[in-house]
């Protein structure tokens, strides 16, 4: 059988990220004990994401893995349990819907199926222009606001279908 | 007395008579027996005849080869070869049921997960050669195949009771 | 019994002493109170994450999971409680929610820890109407099959790779609902005990892929067998269907290979099945092969060898055997060569360097029991590779590495063994010998007197390195420490140099020396006398004769015992020239191929392992013994010790008179139970080092997968990455040096002999050091499995 791992060329994670991004790294692993590297890879994989358009891919993952020498198994493992890891590409901005119980109370459904209609996507597709996915979470602690959504870090809260819209419209 | 009575009763062919008027009887009422093999008895939709296997309207054979006929056949009449066919489905390469062993208990057809071995209505056959007792599984099939219909019409109609 | 240490709890009204901190499964277990389970297993972490072990304990509020639970004193724990049973059910109807309900087509059913608690504990309705969960399936290699929709997620399978096999290629991906146990990305498992995982799994999840659907759990017959691809020899059961092998699985051996079994050792059993079966002897007649009966073909055999010794005296002949033979087969055997007055009989057919063999022990071991390296501090292997050679002793000591023993490594190529390493040292072969001298000098007050003269020239010009010293501090200042040398060291044309070294450093470091040998039987080998320099017994005497010379020099009649000169010699190519150019080759062998037709002139079907009985002689000198099983249809094999019987009687030699392969044993049985394992040997004979400076050398390993006859037949081992393993591995260095960097195949010349091969760069590999698999397809056409060797670009 093909063995994927055979024909994956091994890039190191130093040739697939910046070296501004491997400081960054750096500094997280100095935070733990020398043996205790592995406990970097959420931080790790974060920067990764980050330095690739907001989105993990197989190689990258298993950089990271080469790079705090855990097996890339392991790191798959964090990488999926995690929805704030990506894995596939995403839009310029990724449009986070909160689900949970305050926001569902407040018609946070209602809001993501306009979402859906407003942007001609479905959740984990992107726009055609490439600018907008949408997404749904859990919650992120901004019950006071419900609904709310988060694009990149920031939180838009008390959310009507006109608010949103002047949100969409001021993303540009 | 009771000899008197007795001396009457041979003397006037009374017990001829009777068991004459009961021969009479039989003789004008309505006849049971039937004329096999041009007549035949109604059957229970349970009958336990000669085996089949069925296919699926799609014309895909029910058999899985699980086996379970196999293991529960009390008399080890069944004997079945199982392999991985090319689409990765379980399946038969042999199914055999040896009909001089086989007791008719309707076992198998219990046992089947998905109906396909069952006992049909068909109980009428020979056989003329030592070793055509062995119902391979592509004759099974075959029986199947042409009996479908009242295989079908059976087991619904046994449906409610199982 | 009860003293301070222990305490008292009760387990369903029966009171019971026990020590605190233990978990409360493993005191059921032992008191034969059965707990449902599913995550957890008695050789890995607990997990407790399926919770079918709730158990009621008092005064806790809620049920607690028994695996999990450790002892308490006074604790009181009701295993069929109400409350014990409720959450039990209820825990089954939420493992049963998307379990598929396809038990008639899946390869558990009947076997299956699922159904059988599902019958025990399980309720007859699930309130669950809502869809259930399905999952893809991944490819994940040969041997193993997924049915990822079965899974119950008790992630066993992910702990064994962590844990015992110290390579994690399982994971959980996802969460919740979308949890799935697998590898992500495709790809084959690579552990060489990956197999283990079909046993592990508690449902069909993961089942065996070359039995697949072939026979149910109930039809299936059991056969107590010892597994015969390595020295480890671990107990198997193998699992008939009509009478052919369908699977083999592991016997539980705590001293042994406890519950585990390597991947050689389980899925070998398909070459038993190939159609390369020698169902009929044969003969060839004119050139041609002829079928013919037991009969006659024995009595050509007969009238050759007669023939041979009269005409061209007893050194004319040559028995070769295989170090995986029998003991009985072996015994038999040197009785015939005894009777016959032939002294060229030989096991040691990888073997090259024969210098010290005069003064070797009288039987080769490990030293020490094979449970004994899970508590060993520290440990110096050279020339050897157990993860792929002795998979089971490698899972020993990674036992040990995790508990800090220091284990370090003198190699050909850098080895990962999926542990923690003190120290790798890598070099050629002939560098391996001067790795050895430095680690030697490194030693405080390392006593150079009593070596040998070569071995002394080493060592006074050893300049050690860090790691050297590393290595020498690590035997020296731990408790218990052991030096063992591996195939690949027995195989080095620097054998002699290697023991010497090994010997000098295990005696002045207080450290147990010990061998891992080839084949199931080796030291069985040193005892039947398989050695010209041999007797029967073990006892050695001084003679020259060993498998070179009787390979140099060809003779005129060959008898192979189960081997395949193509594969299973050093020199491959030498050996079948030399079987060519002899006038007779007898081949007893279960299998037939294009090769053997060329060479051979009468085969003789043999039963191969699970259709003979016999016994091994493992590498601790434990002699395990096992039946026969019935042969394969259709074919006229015999257990090769009856073949021998009837030869013997045949030939008018003496001692052939037993009933069966246990007569054979009975006639030692002294002898046997007097095996002492102690090495003991003191050394001065050693080679002479070739001067071969600045070349670039050969060194090898036999493909795991093709050690022996029935190995090289079994598919689904031929198909997985490491039965396919045929590049040429050099490292970034080497390949710089010789303006290889680019080239992607190379055409490798050897001797007389050159072949094309892919080209591999593999930084594992020493400098100016050539890795190429032995006994593969390929390289059985190239020269020997250590030597010169040049690479051109192809």
């Amino acid at each position: 059988m093909a063995n994927l791992r055979d024909g994956l060329e091994k890039k190191t994670l130093t040739t697939l990220v910046s070296s501004k991004a491997i400081g960054r790294i750096d500094k997280w692993i100095d935070k733990y004990p020398l043996e205790q590297k592995k406990s970097a890879v959420m931080a790790a994989l974060r920067i990764a994401q980050e330095e690739n358009q907001g989105y993990l891919t197989t190689e990258l993952m298993n950089a990271v893995a080469q790079y705090l020498g855990m097996p890339n198994i392991a790191v798959y493992e964090v990488a999926t349990f995690y929805s704030m890891y990506e894995h596939k590409p995403i839009g310029k901005y990724q449009i986070c819907v909160c689900n949970s119980i305050s926001c569902m109370l407040n018609e946070s459904e209602e809001l993501f199926h306009y979402l859906q209609e407003r942007l001609g996507v479905k959740p984990g597709e992107v726009t055609q222009d490439g600018r907008f996915s949408i997404k749904e979470v859990e919650c992120l602690g901004a019950c006071t606001g419900a609904p709310m959504v988060m694009i990149g870090k920031e939180y838009y809260e008390n959310l009507t279908h006109e608010k949103m819209d002047k949100i969409l419209e001021s993303l540009n | 007395m009771r000899a008197f009575a007795q001396i009457i009763k041979s003397l006037f062919l009374i017990e001829l008579l009777k068991g004459l008027s009961l021969t009479a009887r039989y003789f004008f009422a309505k006849k049971i027996t039937i004329q096999y093999p041009e007549e035949k008895t109604p059957m229970s939709p349970r009958f336990r005849g000669i085996h089949a296997l069925r296919r699926y309207k799609n014309g895909e054979e029910r058999c899985i080869a699980c086996k379970l006929c196999e293991a529960v056949c009390p008399a080890l009449a069944i004997t079945i070869d199982s392999e991985q066919r090319e689409d990765g489905t379980r399946r038969t390469t042999r199914y055999d049921i040896d009909l001089f062993k086989c007791i008719y208990c309707g076992f198998c057809e219990e046992a089947c997960p998905v109906d396909s071995i069952v006992e049909t209505r068909f109980f009428e056959y020979h056989f003329e050669n030592r070793g055509e007792q062995i119902m391979t599984k592509k004759m099974l099939l075959e029986l199947g195949d042409q009996h479908e219909k009242q295989i079908a019409a059976d087991r619904k109609a046994d449906a409610p009771y199982r | 019994m009860s003293d301070s240490t222990t305490i008292t709890i009760e387990i369903d009204g029966k009171s019971i002493q026990v020590k605190p901190g233990t978990m409360l499964m493993d005191i059921a277990d032992d008191n034969d109170i059965f707990i449902p389970r599913f995550c957890y297993h008695k050789k890995l972490s607990v997990a407790a994450n399926c919770r079918m072990c709730l158990v009621e304990v008092e005064k806790a509020p809620k049920p607690l999971p028994a695996c999990a639970t450790p002892v308490a004193d006074g604790m009181k724990v009701f295993t069929k409680s109400p409350l014990a049973i409720a959450a039990q059910k209820a825990t089954m109807e939420f493992l049963l929610i998307n379990h598929p309900l396809d038990c008639p087509i899946c390869d558990q059913g009947g076997e299956c820890e699922l159904q059988d608690v599902a019958m025990g504990y399980g309720g007859d309705v699930s309130q669950y109407d809502e869809g259930k969960r399905v999952v893809n399936d991944k490819d994940i290699g040969p041997l193993i099959e997924t049915e990822m929709t079965r899974c119950i997620h008790c992630t066993r399978c992910v702990r064994f790779g962590i844990e015992i096999a110290g390579l994690q290629e399982l994971g959980a991906t996802g969460r919740g609902e979308n949890m799935r146990i697998g590898t992500y990305i495709e790809s084959a498992l690579e552990s060489e005990m990956s197999g283990n995982v079909i046993d592990l799994c508690p449902v069909g999840a993961l089942t065996a892929k070359p039995s697949r659907y072939t026979a149910r759990a109930w039809e299936l017959t059991h056969h107590d067998s010892i597994a015969p691809h390595d020295c480890v020899g671990s107990n198997i059961h193998v699992h008939t269907f009509r009478g052919l092998a369908n699977r083999v699985v592991p016997k539980n051996n705590e001293s042994i290979n406890e519950c585990w079994l390597s991947d050689r050792d389980r899925f070998s059993y398909q070459g038993l099945l190939s159609n390369h079966r020698l169902r009929d002897p044969m003969i060839k007649v004119d050139g041609e092969w002829q079928e013919t009966d037991w009969n006659t073909a024995l009595e050509k055999v007969r009238d050759t060898i007669a023939d041979t010794k009269e005409n061209s005296g007893s050194d004319q002949m040559g028995f070769l055997v295989s170090p995986s033979a029998t003991l009985e087969e072996m015994l038999l055997l040197k009785k015939l060569a005894n009777g016959l007055d032939v002294s060229n009989i030989d096991h040691r057919l990888r073997q090259v360097d024969f210098s010290h063999q005069n003064q070797q022990p009288k039987f080769m071991s490990l030293g020490l029991p094979i449970e004994a390296l899970d508590t060993i501090d520290a440990m110096l292997l050279v020339g050897s590779n157990p993860g792929k050679e002795q998979p089971i002793i490698a899972h020993r000591l990674r036992k040990a590495a995790k508990n800090g023993a220091e284990i370090s490594l003198i190699n050909h190529r850098d080895y990962s063994l999926s542990m923690p390493l003190h120290c790798q040292l890598t070099e050629s072969y002939t560098g391996l010998v001067s790795l050895l001298a430095e680690v030697a000098q490194s030693l405080p007050g390392f006593n150079a007197t009593s070596l040998p003269q070569e071995a002394k020239a080493l060592f006074d010009k050893a300049e050690p390195g860090e790691d050297s010293r590393r290595i020498a501090d690590s035997l020296n200042n731990k408790k218990i420490s052991a030096v063992v040398i591996g195939n690949q060291a027995i195989n080095s044309p620097c054998y002699s140099l290697i023991e010497v070294f090994a010997r000098a450093l295990a005696e002045q470091t207080d450290s147990t020396f010990g061998y891992l040998t080839e084949g199931a039987n080796s030291t069985g080998a040193c005892f039947a006398g398989i050695a010209p320099n041999r007797k029967l017994g073990g006892e050695i005497e001084d003679r020259s004769a060993n498998t070179t010379t009787m390979l140099s020099e060809p003779r005129n009649l060959y008898i192979l015992h189960n081997v395949e000169p193509e594969y299973d010699f050093a020199d491959p190519v030498v050996a079948v020239e030399t079987m060519i150019k002899s006038d007779c080759v007898v081949c007893l062998t279960p299998f037939i191929s294009d090769d053997m037709k060329i060479y051979a002139d009468i085969l003789l079907p043999i039963a191969p392992f699970v259709e003979t009985s016999g016994s091994y002689i493992n590498i601790q000198g434990k002699i395990q013994s096992f039946k026969g099983n019935t042969p394969v249809e259709n074919t006229q094999a015999r257990p090769a010790w009856k073949i021998m019987r009837v030869l013997g009687n045949l030939l008018h030699i003496d001692g052939f008179e037993q009933l069966s392969s246990a007569d054979v044993l009975q006639e030692f049985e002294s002898e046997l139970s007097a095996i002492k394992a102690d090495n003991q040997a003191n050394i001065t004979e050693v080679c002479v080092l070739d001067s071969v400076d600045s070349k670039l050398l050969r060194s090898s390993q036999v493909n795991m997968y093709r050690v022996d006859n029935i190995t090289r037949r079994a598919t689904a081992l031929q198909k997985t990455p490491a039965g396919q393993e045929d590049a040429v591995h050099i490292n970034s260095n080497t390949a710089a040096k010789y303006n290889l960097n680019n080239a992607s195949r190379v055409r490798v010349k050897q001797n007389s002999t050159a072949v094309g091969m892919p080209l591999k760069i593999d930084n594992s590999v020493a400098d100016n050091s050539v890795w190429i698999a032995a006994a593969t397809n390929v390289t059985k056409k190239l020269g020997p499995m250590f030597g010169v060797i040049e690479l051109e670009v192809d």
